[in-house]
């Protein structure tokens, strides 16, 4: 008896077979990497910010979203409220909102619970103005005037030879700064603030106190647009 | 024979496809959980990613809020001489709040990181910041800018800007990292006046010229402007 033959794969089947099992490998590698990669196109944008950095946005976000929800809920109420009021109720609303974007651009005077900041230097720039009026509006302040001159984004605080304007008024040290919002807040901001300006060789006197009344009489006059359309 | 063929060439594409997502699986589980400290700093990256999604949304909502209400507004306005009267009155003053889009002729700023280098006075120099985006913001609007907006985010006369190293933080938006496009509408010769002089912005220039940060302007015949997308409540201001 012979035994059976053994079976061979034949020369021309090699080729075709080291094709498939490239073709199966090439899969597996390109599986991982996309697996991989995709992970870390996700988290590529923080990876790097150190744990306090984040935990800082953590807090920052929740605030924010915690903002974002309320105005959300109000806007919500408005639109429920035009909904069913007919236009009375439109006028009520577009009155209340007028007020409202009247004192957001300080187009009129406002009170409220707030801060005044005393900052008493010689040297201080307007830059180093901009970066206190930046500080207080990041610790939600509503409005804000220094020395009766009313400020907002867009309000021009500029250097000149004379000394810091703002809107083309000279600013004379000790600049008074009437602050509106959160006062925990913007206590905060302000004691940072104040003892930052302390070891500031310029700075002679930096101090703030909470105040339940604020009064902020100064207005800015609104400019029509001369290129901006809606 | 040619059928069990093509069903054992599939088996092994199977076993093969489950293998590689088994592999990936656990190269990112060695790679990603070796400490504690990892997993809780993987925890931290999660919660913003979290809350950065919820902060899109609430983004999103609030504008198609705005946009029902202008609708409603307008509708009321049909009926109403004094509603009508009421409602250009506020179109305005959204305008000039910022809370409506704009168009006109303006400048694109175009702010990039540089390249790393050793800091200044402990600051990230080569990174564009927060303080950076300020600068620029207030130059423009001082030089007869009507309506700027930052990385499509819109600036109100409340707006500030927050961040640490290289995050820009605007309003209650999710944290900007550079490239950043800074868009204004307004004067567009001054504007573009003011951001070329080499006196204006000291401590950008100079790390242009130290980190090769790059500060690009671009004179535009009309730059659209996004309207404000967040919110702008004055809960602690009264009127007398």
């Amino acid at each position: 008896m012979s035994a059976p033959p053994r079976r061979v794969s034949s020369p021309r089947r090699r080729p075709k077979r080291a094709l498939e099992i490239w073709l199966i490998a090439l899969l597996v590698a390109l599986v991982a990497t996309v697996q991989i990669r995709s992970q870390a196109e996700v988290e590529r944008s923080l990876v790097g910010t150190d744990t306090t950095t984040l935990a800082f946005l953590i807090d920052d976000l929740h605030r924010a979203n915690d903002a974002l929800s309320a105005e959300a809920a109000d806007l919500a109420q408005r639109k429920a409220a035009l909904q069913t009021g007919g236009s009375s109720a439109a006028d009520q609303e577009l009155s209340a909102e007028a007020n409202r974007l009247r004192a957001i651009e300080g187009l009129v005077p406002v009170h409220g619970p707030g801060i005044v900041v005393i900052v008493d230097a010689s040297g201080l720039q307007a830059l180093d103005l901009q970066d206190a009026i930046n500080n207080l509006a990041a610790a939600g302040a509503e409005a804000i005037a220094v020395n009766d001159h009313r400020v907002a984004m867009g309000v021009a605080v500029v250097q000149t030879p004379n000394g810091v304007s703002i809107d083309g008024a000279l600013v004379l040290p000790p600049w008074t700064i009437s602050v509106i919002g959160d006062t925990n807040r913007l206590a905060e901001a302000a004691d940072l603030m104040t003892q930052q300006m302390h070891s500031d060789r310029r700075v002679r006197q930096a101090t703030y106190r909470v105040e339940a009344d604020v009064v902020i009489t100064s207005i800015i006059t609104q400019r029509p647009f001369v290129y901006a359309n809606p | 024979m040619a059928r069990n063929r093509l069903l054992g060439i599939l088996v092994v594409a199977a076993v093969a496809l489950a293998t590689g997502f088994l592999v990936a699986g656990q190269v990112r589980a060695q790679l990603l959980t070796p400490s504690n400290q990892v997993a809780r700093y993987q925890a931290l990256v999660r919660s913003v990613q979290d809350l950065e999604k919820a902060n899109a949304s609430s983004r999103a909502k609030i504008a198609s809020l705005r946009s029902d209400i202008d609708g409603l507004e307008g509708a009321a306005a049909q009926q109403s001489a004094t509603t009508r009267a009421l409602q250009n009155e506020v179109a305005d003053l959204r305008a000039h709040s910022g809370l409506t889009t704009i168009h006109g002729p303006g400048v694109l700023v175009d702010l990039r990181n540089g390249t790393p280098g050793p800091d200044v006075n402990g600051q990230i120099g080569y990174l564009i910041n927060y303080q950076d985006m300020q600068d620029v913001v207030n130059l423009l609007f001082a030089s007869g800018g009507e309506g700027v907006s930052v990385g499509g985010r819109r600036i109100t006369p409340l707006s500030s800007f927050s961040g640490s190293a290289g995050q820009i933080v605007i309003d209650q938006g999710p944290p900007l990292t550079a490239p950043v496009r800074v868009l204004a509408v307004g004067d567009r010769n001054r504007m573009f006046a003011a951001l070329e002089d080499p006196s204006a912005l000291p401590d950008l220039r100079d790390r242009e010229v130290r980190f090769q940060i790059s500060l690009a302007v671009t004179g535009v015949p009309d730059v659209k402007l996004p309207a404000y997308d967040s919110s702008l409540q004055i809960p602690h201001v009264s009127t007398p």
